[in-house]
């Protein structure tokens, strides 16, 4: 089986999660109401497992531990797309993120079910239920406040538009696509991206939300290879900072 | 006048002589009664409420609100509006007492659910489900099946009208078992204090 290709596959996906994760814990105590303050903390803390659990697969293949791998990188070692590490923003540009990255990650893993890397086939099948909660959850929130009042289908509207650049760069090709399909690990970010694009229209579709056409939309790469924009290093130094200074320190 | 405290922003402010107006809308979204089920064969147990702008968002909400920590099956919810309360009683007095008996009247029944209360400061437990036509009968056909139960306070809420977790919905619980560091036991945070003080005793 072709290491380096799974490696790709598996940091891209940790350090998604990783990132998005501890940007959706910068809401904890800050959330519009109290019980989604609890529902987007909850799952950012599930995002963060999830990204343990794919270290801890790089780490079976011989990369570095966990905790090193997430807090010792600087950004130019970092694989995530670039939408994930944008600001908060208003909490729509965090809803609307949160509704077309979660599409993609859980379409992501029930393709990655069926993976001939059987670790995370494994892992995908068990985080189903995360999944499922954090696709319901930003579905029905889009759905709610696509339709609700001219200002919420207004912001919804301004932040679709800001971050569907952004969004298409989650399916940046890899260099291993053609490894990764004929080893039937993955089937490719192209195979994705078509699954997503569905997905995202038909929960659209039930909204006053209207999608531009996706040829005109330029998609914002470089996040895959390390190329990112200036706001993904103050979250990694602030995210590790503890842990530069004393790396036994628990709390 | 704009203050950085909201209790001072919420102040009415003072009014015209003469003034008579609606009162204001609600400012806050409605509330929604949440009942969980600890284990697969339990009855279902009244938790809290949450707010939310409709019931599917409810059930989103309630399920991070009231089931984050402790293993549970299933939830769902109501509308508080929708649920319909009896007299609660005290002492000897059971909530049967106060509740009528309908005669039985010829017409078109509904499934209602029946949530008891055994304790007063207990939480309402699911019972079982009755047929009737109106809130009042169901509160009756309730009395004749579960009246010899000591209860101070009976709850009934149209089937209908709850959002119950879906068969394929029932894994969403399916990996709060591993996730002990949510439990506020798992941060050991009497240990870690013991430690520091034992540790700024050798200090000093």
């Amino acid at each position: 089986m072709n290491n380096e290709a799974i490696k790709e596959l598996l940091y891209k996906m940790a350090d998604d999660q990783l990132i998005l994760g501890h940007r959706n814990s910068e809401w904890t105590g800050m959330g519009p109401l109290l019980e989604e303050d609890i529902a987007f903390s909850s799952m950012a803390q599930d995002k963060i497992g999830q990204s343990h659990a794919l270290y801890q697969l790089l780490h079976q293949l011989g990369e570095q531990e966990p905790d090193t791998v997430a807090f010792m990188r600087n950004a130019g070692q970092f694989h995530n797309c670039i939408l994930v590490e944008l600001p908060n923003g208003e909490y729509d540009f965090s809803l609307i993120r949160h509704f077309l990255y979660d599409t993609a990650e859980a379409l992501r893993f029930e393709m990655l079910k069926q993976s001939s890397y059987k670790p995370l086939a494994e892992l995908a099948v068990k985080i189903r239920a995360e999944l499922r909660y954090h696709t319901l959850h930003a579905n029905t929130w889009v759905k709610q406040l696509g339709s609700a009042t001219e200002e919420s289908i207004g912001r919804l509207q301004h932040s679709l538009e800001k971050a569907l650049p952004y969004a298409l760069g989650m399916f940046e090709p890899s260099p291993y696509e053609a490894d990764l399909l004929s080893d039937r690990i993955f089937e490719g970010e192209n195979a994705l991206r078509e699954k997503w694009m569905m997905h995202v229209e038909k929960v659209l579709s039930q909204t006053q939300l209207t999608l531009p056409d996706w040829k005109l939309i330029e998609p914002v790469y470089g996040g895959r290879v390390g190329q990112h924009s200036n706001h993904l290093q103050p979250l990694l130094d602030e995210m590790s900072e503890v842990f530069r200074i004393d790396p036994t320190a628990e709390w | 006048m704009n203050s950085l405290d909201p209790r001072v922003n919420r102040l009415p402010a003072v009014g015209q002589p003469g003034q008579v107006e609606p009162r204001a809308p609600l400012d806050q979204f409605g509330t929604f009664e949440v009942f969980v089920q600890a284990k697969e064969g339990k009855p279902f147990q009244h938790e809290g409420i949450v707010h939310a702008p409709n019931l599917e968002m409810a059930f989103v909400l309630a399920k991070e609100a009231f089931t984050r920590r402790f293993t549970c099956v299933s939830l769902y919810v109501a509308d508080t509006r929708h649920v319909y309360v009896s007299a609660m009683t005290e002492g000897n007095t059971a909530a049967w007492d106060f509740i009528n008996t309908v005669a039985d009247k010829p017409g078109e029944k509904i499934s209602y659910e029946i949530y008891l209360l055994p304790k007063r400061g207990k939480q309402h437990q699911h019972a079982g489900t009755v047929k009737a036509a109106t809130p009042e009968e169901a509160m009756s056909e309730a009395k004749k099946q579960f009246g010899s139960k000591m209860v101070y306070n009976v709850w009934v809420i149209r089937t209908s009208d709850i959002r119950f977790t879906s068969p394929e919905e029932k894994e969403l619980w399916l990996t709060l078992p591993e996730k002990k560091f949510r439990d506020a036991s798992d941060y050991k945070g009497g240990d870690k204090l013991k430690e520091f003080l034992e540790r700024s005793k050798i200090q000093s």
